[in-house]
């Protein structure tokens, strides 16, 4: 099963970056959500996968009881990376509403000002 | 010999704690007594100036006062302040020079709004500059010398709204702060070279045949010429007249720029030794004085003219120092003392005439006396003693430096005559100063002149006076302070003795030549200035046109530097990182030596497990191709779907359960902000090119991530931490579900940390989603929602999700559920009323705004924690009562605060997300 898990998270991880790596700002938000998921994968699979009984203890411990730790981990990882996701969306429908596009590049072109040491001299001439 | 003198209650400490008291006061009391503030604040230097001045018997006795406070005893980090003769002559100056122009500040500045802030930076800067006179540790010296760089930026700077005051100020920070950086090389060289961090323990024997001992020295005169404005750093000196008059009174003429005098003389029994450092002591020295006196001569301004010979005076300064004989080293304590009192009494005096007649060009003064009289004898008599007539105390300091160059042999008479050449112009240019502006007739002022303020007139007064009486009556600043501040500096006992008149000697001679070519040169200064107008060449590639240029190169080029890293591209910088984490983790595995595969089994695979597996990568490629929406979104959430049932299959129902109601979330929101977006645009437009580096960026990535984890599963898992967990649910946190129990009770810090993000992201989102104006009319909600079916059965659906959630809430400590799983139930339920009747319908269900429930679930998550801390527990311990066969816990309670924090802060976001979204 680790073995399946293990693909599983690479092929997301990579299919996350891919998206990232997209010019179209909704894409790099798909592409937080997919990374977001495989990491949670990659903490439970890291923990061990128990494939006997779930962490619950009635009278005693089971001997084969899944890893509990990790899983809380990534409960409230997965709580944690929703709040990521809704603010990367509110990012992007604020550059959106802004710049009227979702082009990465071209956002940056835009919302980017020259520095103002750039754009006079350094000893602040010309602005009385 | 070390002795403590504790006196009328005061001490150096206290000294420095009075001053700092003075100003944290000064805007408060600039507010209140407005321009009498000045009044009351002189009192904390002036206490300061009588305490020092009581000290003058132990110290001109041969003892030395040390106090310390240990500050990190550990690492040997503390402040040791330590009077000797040198520190006391500065501590004297800094502190009496001050009183005087806090008092001169009231009177100048008595119509600057910002007076108060003024008495702040002024005092401030007497702190740090009584600090560094003081201070033995080398690094508590270091310290007071960057804040006399800072404070001094401020003062520069302090009419903000002209760009010549914030370009003199940069410009002075600049060098004085690029010169402290290299003195904190050198001090760091200097301290671990001696093995000794105080200066009082630093052996010259140690120091001065170590093998770093040349780039201690290079290290350290960086930072004193820097300071003490030496030749090729003389140029901020003129720009800081910039600041308001009172500054350059203090800072650039009395203090500040002798920091740099100060250390030379310090470290001068310590670093003295070589010829080298006499050598280039004696030079840079000589040609700063020499550039100095040029120059001056060439100005029209009295501040500016002040200014140069200021420059001139301070390259005297590290010439005495370097010759290192016993007339140089009396030469310069004289001088030191003399300048500081006839410099800030002229600066003050021209700031009044400055402020009578409104100008401080010298072709439109003259003729004041008759006007100004307190004035006009107050510059007079600082004047003479700058012309280094006798008996003032200028005229010992001359035949004290002629007498001390002499002494070098043959070396020394070249340096006499440079000392002879600026000594004439520094008379030429004090009699300018008083004989110009005084005397002769009336000029044509702007306005018509009047005598200025008591408090005004009195600073320049009382120095010049005491310029004349310590001329006059020498024996008495011989025995008492320029005895003490000799030994200080000197490499072995001196003999010093004070005399006006010492018999027919060279240095005699020598005056007598400095005042002849100091009367011819006052009297042809027209033609000088004319003569030296001619080289034209030179002044027009002078140090500010260099600098203007260095600057913009600087600039240029750091700008250069950060558009290559700073290049704008989002998706370089994130294939920049990917590549180099791949890098990294490839590199670190390959290192390690173990291969990935090794020792790996498949093992046991459910069907659940890989059927969720597949369909969370199909999905998820699924959605790098789509470009409609909804198959878009359709896409990702059956990804995340699959990802729910692995964690199923994995005997994780708690995080399952979590994934499903997160995901649903998920999808909700990415429907509600591309409901209105255009359709996706093709997945790349790129080149091949491009589309292949992606590719292999993200295929590298995805490959070292999986070989990671392949290796760390491969190994036997280290430690029984689970079984820990699993062992101690019950019997410690009275608990069956063992995820809840951890997150509640053994790792509830870890968790109320991650509530206060969840509630962070959400009122951050919230914000970023708020506004743009065009929704708040329509906040009604979508009332065409469809089928009335669906909308009369999502009410009863909505309210059964609200009880699902709290029995979810309720039971989770024992099974699955909990504060998380609950919350999110109970939002989707309100998100229901939310997408059916509308935002405002929603809102009159919940009664409280979302926000509201973020701040009560948070403050019930600390307040479970309080308890435990209440019984004398740490924070957030459990505390478990039983009412009879129920077991209730503050863990419970903090559940709760997880689960209202959760709610809100979901609701938060979805409100404004459906407001905007109409």
């Amino acid at each position: 099963m680790e073995l399946v898990a293990v693909v599983t998270v690479g092929c997301l991880v990579a299919i996350g970056v891919w998206l990232m790596l997209d010019r179209n700002l909704v894409r790099v938000v798909l592409g937080v959500v997919v990374i977001g998921n495989a990491a949670n994968m990659l903490l439970m699979t890291a923990g061990r996968l128990g494939l006997g009984t779930a962490a619950f203890v009635d009278g005693g411990a089971a001997a084969d009881a899944a890893n509990p730790l990790p899983q809380a981990l990534v409960l409230t990882a997965i709580v944690i990376g929703f709040g990521l996701f809704a603010f990367a969306l509110a990012v992007l429908k604020r550059v959106r509403e802004t710049h009227g596009t979702t082009d990465t590049d071209r956002v940056t072109a835009v919302s980017e000002q020259a520095s103002p040491d750039a754009s006079r001299g350094p000893q602040g001439r010309g602005v009385p | 010999m070390q002795s403590r003198a504790p006196l009328m209650g005061m001490s150096m400490l206290n000294a420095l704690a009075l001053i700092l008291a003075a100003a944290v006061l000064g805007p408060a009391a600039a507010r209140l007594l407005g321009v009498r503030a000045g009044w009351l604040l002189m009192i904390a230097p002036l206490a300061a100036f009588a305490w020092f001045a009581a000290q003058m018997p132990v110290v001109a006795g041969g003892g030395v006062l040390v106090e310390s406070i240990d500050w990190v005893p550990a690492l040997g980090v503390g402040l040791t302040l330590r009077l000797d003769g040198l520190s006391l002559l500065f501590a004297l100056l800094v502190t009496g020079i001050g009183a005087l122009i806090v008092l001169y500040t009231g009177a100048y500045l008595s119509d600057h709004h910002h007076l108060g802030r003024f008495y702040a930076y002024l005092l401030a800067f007497m702190l740090a500059m009584l600090g560094l006179v003081l201070a033995d540790d080398l690094v508590a010296m270091f310290v007071f010398w960057e804040l006399t760089s800072v404070t001094s930026f401020l003062l520069i700077g302090f009419d903000h709204e002209k760009a010549s005051s914030r370009r003199a100020a940069l410009q002075a920070l600049l060098i004085t702060g690029g010169g402290g950086l290299a003195l904190l090389a050198g001090l760091i060289l200097l301290g671990s070279a001696g093995d000794a961090w105080k200066f009082s323990e630093l052996s010259s024997a140690a120091i001065e045949g170590h093998a770093l001992y040349p780039a201690i020295v290079v290290l350290v005169l960086l930072g004193c010429f820097t300071k003490s404005a030496q030749l090729p750093f003389h140029l901020w000196l003129p720009n800081a007249m910039a600041a308001p008059t009172p500054v350059s009174a203090y800072l650039h003429s009395a203090t500040m720029v002798k920091a740099g005098v100060y250390l030379l003389a310090r470290l001068n029994p310590v670093l003295g030794g070589s010829a080298g450092w006499g050598t280039v002591l004696i030079t840079v020295g000589a040609l700063t004085a020499i550039a100095g006196a040029v120059l001056a001569i060439r100005q029209t301004d009295l501040k500016r003219i002040l200014a140069y010979t200021t420059v001139t005076v301070l390259g005297q300064l590290v010439m005495l120092i370097g010759t290192n004989t016993a007339y140089g080293l009396q030469a310069f304590a004289i001088s030191l003392l003399a300048h500081s009192l006839y410099k800030g009494a002229l600066f003050m005096a021209v700031g009044a005439v400055d402020h009578a007649t409104g100008t401080r060009e010298l072709s439109r003064l003259g003729g004041l006396f008759g006007l100004m009289p307190f004035t006009g004898a107050a510059v007079a008599l600082a004047a003479f003693s700058n012309a280094g007539l006798p008996p003032f105390f200028g005229f010992i300091a001359k035949e004290f430096k002629y007498a001390g160059l002499i002494a070098m042999g043959w070396p020394g008479w070249i340096t006499t005559a440079v000392m002879i050449a600026t000594n004439a112009l520094l008379l030429a240019a004090a009699g300018l100063v008083f004989v110009r502006v005084f005397l002769g007739p009336r000029g044509p002022w702007p306005q018509q002149p009047h005598e200025v303020a008591p408090a005004m007139w009195m600073g320049p007064m009382v120095l010049a006076l005491s310029g004349f009486l310590l001329g006059a009556f020498n024996g008495w600043p011989e025995t008492w302070l320029i005895d003490g501040a000799v030994q200080a500096v000197s490499r072995g006992p001196v003999d010093v003795k004070l005399y006006l008149w010492g018999g027919l000697t060279p240095a005699v001679a020598a005056s007598v030549l400095t005042l002849s070519l100091g009367f011819a040169a006052y009297q042809f200064r027209h033609a000088l200035r004319h003569h030296l107008t001619r080289w034209r060449a030179i002044w027009r590639i002078n140090g500010d046109w260099l600098w203007d240029r260095l600057l913009r190169r600087t600039f240029g080029f750091a700008g250069r530097l950060a558009a290559g890293f700073q290049h704008g591209s989002l998706r370089l910088h994130l294939a920049l990182l990917a590549l180099t984490i791949t890098v990294v983790v490839l590199v670190a595995l390959v290192w390690m030596g173990r291969e990935p595969w090794r020792a790996f089994e498949v093992g046991r695979v459910s069907f659940a497990g890989l059927a969720g597996c597949v369909l969370a990568v199909a999905g998820a490629a699924a959605a790098t191709v789509m470009r409609e929406r909804i198959s878009l979104i359709a896409a990702l959430g059956s990804s995340g779907l699959g990802v729910a049932l692995f964690f199923l299959a994995a005997n994780a129902p708690d995080v399952a359960i979590t994934q499903v109601l997160v995901e649903t979330l998920t999808v909700l929101f990415l429907a509600l902000v591309l409901r209105d977006a255009p359709p996706m645009t093709r997945v790349d437009a790129l080149a091949p090119v491009f589309r292949s580096f992606r590719f292999w960026v993200a295929a590298a990535f995805g490959v070292s991530v999986a070989a990671a984890l392949a290796m760390a599963v491969g190994h036997t898992m280290p430690g029984d931490i689970a079984q820990w967990y699993l062992a101690n649910s019950v019997p410690g946190g009275h608990g069956r579900n063992v995820v809840n129990v951890i997150l509640v009770d053994f790792r509830a810090l870890d968790t109320l940390g991650e509530i206060l993000v969840v509630a962070l992201a959400a009122l951050g989102a919230a914000m970023l989603l708020r506004d743009s104006g065009r929704s708040a009319l329509r906040s009604g909600g979508p009332d065409s929602f469809g089928s009335v079916f669906l909308r009369q059965g999502l009410r009863p659906l909505a309210g059964l999700l609200l009880l699902v959630s709290l029995v979810l809430l309720w039971r989770g400590h024992n099974l699955p559920g909990g504060g998380f799983i609950g919350g999110l139930v109970a939002a989707s339920g309100v998100a229901l009323v939310a997408l059916g009747f509308g935002v405002t319908a929603a809102r009159q269900v919940l009664r409280l705004p979302p926000a509201t429930f973020v701040g009560l679930g948070l403050g019930i998550a600390v307040a479970a924690g309080v308890l435990g801390l209440l019984a004398g527990d740490p924070f957030l311990t459990g505390l478990w009562m039983h009412a009879g066969s129920l077991p209730l816990g503050s863990p419970l309670l903090f559940d709760v605060g997880v689960f209202l924090t959760v709610f809100g802060a979901m609701l938060h976001m979805l409100f404004r997300l459906l407001a905007k979204e109409i």
